[in-house]
């Protein structure tokens, strides 16, 4: 086999069954060049490899909600052993009620609604409570940004306060040294009153 | 006792009768390999995270249409594939042509994190095509009829892609790589 009949890249990706794999193998332990080839390509894919997979930065979950879980009949209608016996339970009552019951007069079932319109009440149910879920929580989110804002705001408020009570107490404290040092000077016989 | 793994197919299964716990379980599964495979095709962590969560909830969504459960790795990443390319058309003007990716020459002796650089500029430097069929088959390991499905191409383009691929990346990394990082 000669080195362009035979599909490196594939035998190195694990594509290639057991009977092709065979004949690559003979073909690359003869050729050196398809040899290095082979190392090459190994030695890029441990490169590749060397790169970390991240983990997500949030997980993805979903939540369950009412609206869209199974109804009981629902449960049973795509459980196939529950439909299995359940039909076997009517098909042996409808048995047992031919064999005693006397044939009797015929009647026409009473028009039921149609599914249509079932569908559409559904429909209007779901969309009514999808719609009242949003608003609520958009009401939820906005309420809480209010918090938010107005604790962010109480902080800065009583930050800028006592910032303002600091810088006052400042000057006074400054104001009552130069007080002390102006006695003190005058104490010491000193006059403010300008020269004649 | 006998104790049986939960397969992914019985959490299909659960799932598709509106377990959305049986749901979320099979998410936890494979929300790390979708999420790395749309960082590498997108870039950009917060749009990889988002475009996840649109997959997953749009598997959810039409989980009754997946014939055979078998086939849900590669169905997954079918959706995850468009959802992304829908994302690069939309964030890429008409007529722009692709972002020319940053440079990071390979030398002979390197750091794993400098490895590291060097696999993320050398498979941003392949075509949107070729780093994808790189993703799917040495990330992902898909075989060549899944990755043609996901992709919706014949498996001789996938070859093509994930050949040239390897060429490419062969020429920057294999170097490095026989440099000896330690």
């Amino acid at each position: 086999m000669s080195c362009s009949g035979v599909d490196l890249k594939a035998y190195f990706l694990g594509e290639l069954a057991a009977a092709e794999r065979t004949p690559v193998e003979t073909h690359v332990r003869a050729c050196q060049s398809c040899r290095e080839e082979l190392e090459r390509l190994n030695l890029t894919r441990t490169a590749l490899l060397s790169l970390e997979q991240e983990e997500a930065p949030q997980r993805i979950a979903f939540v369950s909600d009412k609206v869209f879980e199974p109804r009981w009949w629902q449960t049973i209608w795509h459980s196939g052993p529950v439909m299995g016996f359940a039909s076997a339970g009517v098909l042996s009552a409808a048995i047992l009620v031919h064999a005693f019951a006397a044939p009797g007069e015929v009647r026409v079932p009473a028009a039921t609604p149609g599914t249509a319109k079932i569908e559409q009440r559904i429909d209007r149910e779901v969309s009514a409570r999808v719609e009242a879920a949003v608003a609520k929580a958009i009401a939820e989110t906005e309420a809480r940004q209010d918090q938010k804002i107005a604790r962010v705001l109480d902080t800065a408020e009583k930050r800028y306060e006592s910032q303002r009570l600091a810088d006052l107490a400042a000057a006074q404290q400054t104001i009552a040294y130069y007080e002390k040092k102006m006695n003190r000077w005058l104490v010491a016989g000193n006059d403010i009153r300008p020269a004649q | 006792m006998i104790f049986r793994e939960v397969e992914d197919r019985d959490l299909i299964a659960k799932a598709r009768r509106g377990h959305v716990d049986a749901y979320n379980v099979l998410v936890s599964r494979w929300e790390k390999r979708v999420f790395n495979y749309l960082l590498r095709l997108v870039s950009n962590r917060e749009d990889a995270l988002d475009v996840s969560q649109d997959v997953f909830l749009k598997a959810y969504q039409n989980l009754k249409k997946l014939d055979d459960p078998v086939r849900f790795p590669a169905w997954l990443f079918r959706i995850a594939h468009n959802e992304a390319y829908s994302l690069l058309r939309k964030n890429r003007p008409e007529g722009e042509l692709l972002v020319e990716p940053r440079t990071a020459e390979a030398s002979a002796r390197m750091y794993p994190m400098e490895l590291s650089l060097a696999v993320s500029s050398a498979l941003s430097r392949l075509s949107e095509d070729q780093r994808e069929a790189v993703l799917l088959k040495v990330y992902q390991g898909f075989k060549f009829e899944e990755m043609a499905e996901i992709l919706s191409c014949p498996v001789s383009t996938v070859k093509s892609r994930l050949y040239t691929a390897l060429d490419l990346l062969k020429q920057t990394l294999a170097p490095v790589n026989m440099g000896g990082v330690q």
